[in-house]
C-alpha cells in the first residue's frame, strides 16, 4: 500500500509527465484553452493509459519476453494502442453516446500521443509488476489531468492580458507553461520526505 | 506532384520556411526533453533524421501498393521498424547515447514530424524527392534542437559540447585529440551557470523565447506566425473523426 | 465477392508489411544482440576493475539478500588472497533509479565508487558522476553521512543544488557496505560450520 501511494504521488507530482518529463506536450499546448476540453482530454488520456497498460503488460510478459522478442516492443505496442483506441471509439460511439460525446472525440488524438506509449515503456523499463504498472499508469494520467486543468486556468487568465505582439500566441503560452513547471519543481523530495 | 520544384528547394525548405519545430510546431516533446545538452540534441537529431529518410524512402516506394484504408497502420509499422533498428544500433555502438536519451529514443515512433512527412509528402511523391525531403526535414529538426540546446547548455550548465567523447565512442577512444567540450562558466567564481535553464521550466522558457524570435522574423518577412492549431499538430488529424474536425472549426479546441 | 476483395487485400498487404518488418528486425537483432551483451559485460568488468583496482580476477558469489532484495556480489581475488568485494546497488534518485557499483576492500573500506546508470538533472545531479564527488567516498567505512556545509568525520560534501542525488548515491554506498558485512559474515559462518564437521 505504501509503495502504491508513493508511486502514485511520484507520478503526479515529482515525475509529472507533462511538466517534468515533457511527454504529451502537443495536447498540453493544443487542447488546454478551455477547462471543459482540458478535462475531457485528460479523462480520455487516463482511460487509454490504464487500458493500454492492462493490455500491453500481458502481451509483453507472456508473448514477447517469453519468446525473447523484446525487440518487437515498440512496433507491437504502438499497433496495439492504435487498434485499442479505434476499438474503444467504435464501442463508445455505438453503446455509450453520452460518454462518447464527452470523452470519445478526444480518443483519435491520443493514438500517437507520446504520453501513452511513454508510460507503457517506462513501466517496462522500471520492471514493475502488473498492479504497480496499473497504479503508475493511472498516476501518470492523473498527473496529466492536474497539469492540464491547472494550465487551462492559467490560460484563461492570460486571455484578458495585454501581451506584446511578438509574444502573442504560442510564445506566451510556453512562458506560462514554464512558470507552471517551476511550481512543480517545489515538489522535489516531498514524496520521499513523506514516506521515508 | 502538381508543381515541379527543384531538389534544392525540397532540401532547404526544412531549414527555414517549413522548419518542422520552429514553423510547423511539430515534435515539441523531444525538442523540450533532450535539449539539455548539445551532444544529446545532436544524437537525437541524427537518430530522427535516419528514421525520417528511411521511412520516407520505404513509404514512397510502397505508396502505390499500400491501400489507403490501411495506410496509417502501414506507415506506423514502417516507422516503428526503423526506430527499433536505430535503437538497436545505438545500443550496440553508442551505449552512452542510449542511456542519455532513454525512453525518448523509442518514442521517435510517435514523433509527429515523421508520420506527418509520411502522410503529407512521402505517400504522394517519388522516392528520390521523398528521401531529399526526409533529409531536409531531419536536418531542420536537428538545427532547431541545436539552437535550443546551445542556449540551454551554455547558460544553464556553463559548458558547450560537453560529453563529445561519448558520442564519438563509435570511432574509438580519444578521437579529435580527446576533445570533450568547452567549459565556459566553471562555476567556481562569482559567475554561476543558470541551472534552471536545463531544468524542465527552462525548456519551456527557451522554446517560448525562440518562438517569439522566429515569429518576429516571420512578421518582418510578411509570413504568418507559427501557431499550434489543435489537431493540425497531430499526425492523426487526417484520419481523425469528423467531430474532432468540427470541433476545431468551432474553435472549441 | 467485391466486398471480400475490398476487405481481404488491405489486410493481406498490411500483414505482409508486418511480416517483412518483423523479419528485418529479427535479423538486426541477431546481429546487434551479441554486440550489446558483449559491450554490457565489458563495461561491467571495466567498472569492477576501476572500483577495486587491487584485484586481478573477479569471482561471482552467491546472491545476498538485504531488506528483502537480492544483490549480486563479486569477490575480487589477487593471487590466492581476497582483495575485496564489489556490489551493485540501486537507489531512487531525483530523476529515477541510480545504479551504483561500490568496491569494498578487505578491511571494509570503500575502495572506489562508480555510477552505472543515472538519469539525474544535467548540470546538477549528473555531477554525481564526476570523480570530485565520487572520490570522497574512498577510504570511508559504514556509515557515511552527507554534509551540506561543515564536513564531519565520516561524511561527504553534498553536490551543490543536488542534495537528493548526493543522499541517494551515499545511501547506495552505505547499502554496499552493509552487503559487505553480510557477505563477510556469511563466509565466517560457512567457515565455522566447516570447522564443526
Amino acid at each position: 500500500m505504501k509503495v502504491m501511494l508513493s508511486l502514485i504521488l511520484t507520478a503526479i507530482l515529482t515525475e509529472n509527465f507533462i511538466l517534468c518529463k515533457f511527454l504529451g506536450i502537443c495536447p498540453f499546448l493544443g487542447v488546454s484553452k478551455k477547462l471543459n476540453t482540458a478535462v475531457g482530454m485528460s479523462g480520455a488520456v487516463i482511460f487509454v493509459m490504464a487500458l493500454a497498460t492492462a493490455v500491453t503488460y500481458p502481451i509483453n510478459k507472456f508473448l514477447l519476453v517469453k519468446h525473447n522478442m523484446e525487440y518487437l516492443q515498440t512496433i507491437v505496442f504502438i499497433l496495439v494502442i492504435a487498434a485499442l483506441v479505434q476499438f474503444v471509439e467504435i464501442v463508445l460511439k455505438k453503446f455509450m453516446p453520452p460518454l462518447y460525446n464527452s470523452l470519445g472525440i478526444y480518443l483519435p488524438l491520443i493514438t500517437t500521443n507520446c504520453a501513452v506509449l511513454g508510460v507503457v515503456m517506462l513501466n517496462i523499463s522500471k520492471e514493475l509488476n502488473f498492479a504497480l504498472s496499473m497504479v503508475s499508469s493511472i498516476g501518470a494520467g492523473l498527473g496529466f489531468m492536474l497539469a492540464m486543468v491547472m494550465f487551462a486556468g492559467v490560460r484563461q487568465k492570460l486571455e484578458g492580458c495585454d501581451i506584446p505582439k511578438f509574444m502573442q500566441g504560442l510564445p506566451i503560452t510556453l512562458v506560462a507553461a514554464s512558470l507552471v513547471s517551476v511550481s512543480f519543481l517545489g515538489f522535489t523530495g516531498v514524496v520521499d520526505g513523506i514516506f521515508s | 506532384m502538381a508543381e515541379k520544384r527543384s531538389m534544392g528547394k525540397e532540401f532547404t525548405k526544412g531549414f527555414i520556411s517549413e522548419n518542422p519545430v520552429l514553423r510547423l510546431v511539430l515534435g515539441t516533446c523531444p525538442t523540450l526533453a533532450v535539449t539539455t545538452s548539445v551532444v544529446n540534441a545532436i544524437g537525437m537529431g541524427i537518430a530522427a533524421t535516419i528514421v525520417l529518410i528511411g521511412s520516407n524512402i520505404v513509404i514512397s516506394a510502397l505508396r502505390k501498393i499500400i491501400p489507403s484504408k490501411v495506410r496509417i497502420p502501414a506507415f506506423v509499422v514502417v516507422i516503428a521498424s526503423f526506430v527499433t533498428i536505430v535503437q538497436m544500433l545505438v545500443k550496440a555502438f553508442v551505449p552512452v547515447l542510449d542511456e542519455s536519451l532513454g525512453v525518448y529514443l523509442p518514442l521517435i515512433v510517435v514523433n509527429c514530424i515523421i508520420l506527418g512527412r509520411a502522410e503529407a509528402f512521402a505517400s504522394k511523391n517519388p522516392v528520390l524527392v521523398s528521401a531529399v525531403d526526409g533529409l531536409g526535414m531531419g536536418l531542420g529538426f536537428t538545427t532547431a534542437l541545436l539552437c535550443m540546446s546551445s542556449i540551454r547548455e551554455i547558460i544553464g550548465a556553463g559548458t558547450f559540447l560537453a560529453g563529445t567523447q561519448s558520442l564519438l565512442a563509435l570511432f574509438g577512444e580519444n578521437v579529435l585529440g580527446g576533445f570533450d567540450g568547452f567549459t565556459l562558466i566553471s562555476g567556481n567564481g562569482a559567475l554561476k551557470p543558470m541551472v534552471i535553464l536545463i531544468l524542465a521550466p527552462g525548456g519551456f522558457f527557451v522554446f517560448g523565447m525562440l518562438m517569439a524570435c522566429v515569429n518576429k522574423l516571420a512578421e518582418k518577412k510578411g509570413k504568418p506566425k507559427a501557431e499550434l492549431k489543435g489537431c493540425s499538430s497531430c499526425p492523426m488529424a487526417a484520419t481523425c473523426s469528423l467531430e474532432c474536425k468540427n470541433d476545431i472549426k468551432e474553435g472549441n479546441v | 465477392m467485391k466486398t471480400f476483395k475490398e476487405f481481404a487485400v488491405p489486410t493481406l498487404i498490411l500483414f505482409l508489411i508486418c511480416a517483412v518488418a518483423a523479419t528485418l528486425l529479427a535479423l538486426t537483432n541477431d546481429v546487434t544482440a551479441p554486440k550489446i551483451q558483449e559491450l554490457a559485460s565489458q563495461t561491467e568488468l571495466a567498472a569492477r576493475k576501476k572500483v577495486l583496482a587491487d584485484a586481478e580476477e573477479f569471482v561471482q558469489q552467491d546472491r545476498i539478500t538485504l531488506d528483502g532484495k537480492e544483490y549480486e556480489c563479486f569477490k575480487g581475488v589477487k593471487g590466492d588472497q581476497t582483495s575485496g568485494y564489489v556490489f551493485t546497488t540501486v537507489v531512487k534518485g531525483y530523476g529515477g533509479d541510480i545504479k551504483v557499483m561500490t568496491g569494498v576492500d578487505a578491511q571494509g573500506r570503500v575502495s572506489g565508487v562508480e555510477i552505472l546508470e543515472i538519469s539525474e538533472t544535467a548540470g546538477l545531479g549528473m555531477n554525481a558522476k564526476k570523480p570530485d564527488f565520487l572520490n570522497q567516498f574512498i577510504g570511508k567505512t559504514f556509515e557515511i553521512f552527507v554534509s551540506k556545509d561543515k564536513p564531519g568525520e565520516n561524511s561527504v560534501d553534498a553536490l551543490t543544488g543536488a542534495t537528493i542525488s548526493s543522499r541517494a548515491v551515499t545511501s547506495a554506498v552505505n547499502n554496499a557496505l552493509r552487503l559487505y558485512e553480510a557477505a563477510t559474515n556469511q563466509v565466517q559462518l560457512l567457515n565455522g560450520q566447516g570447522g564443526e564437521q
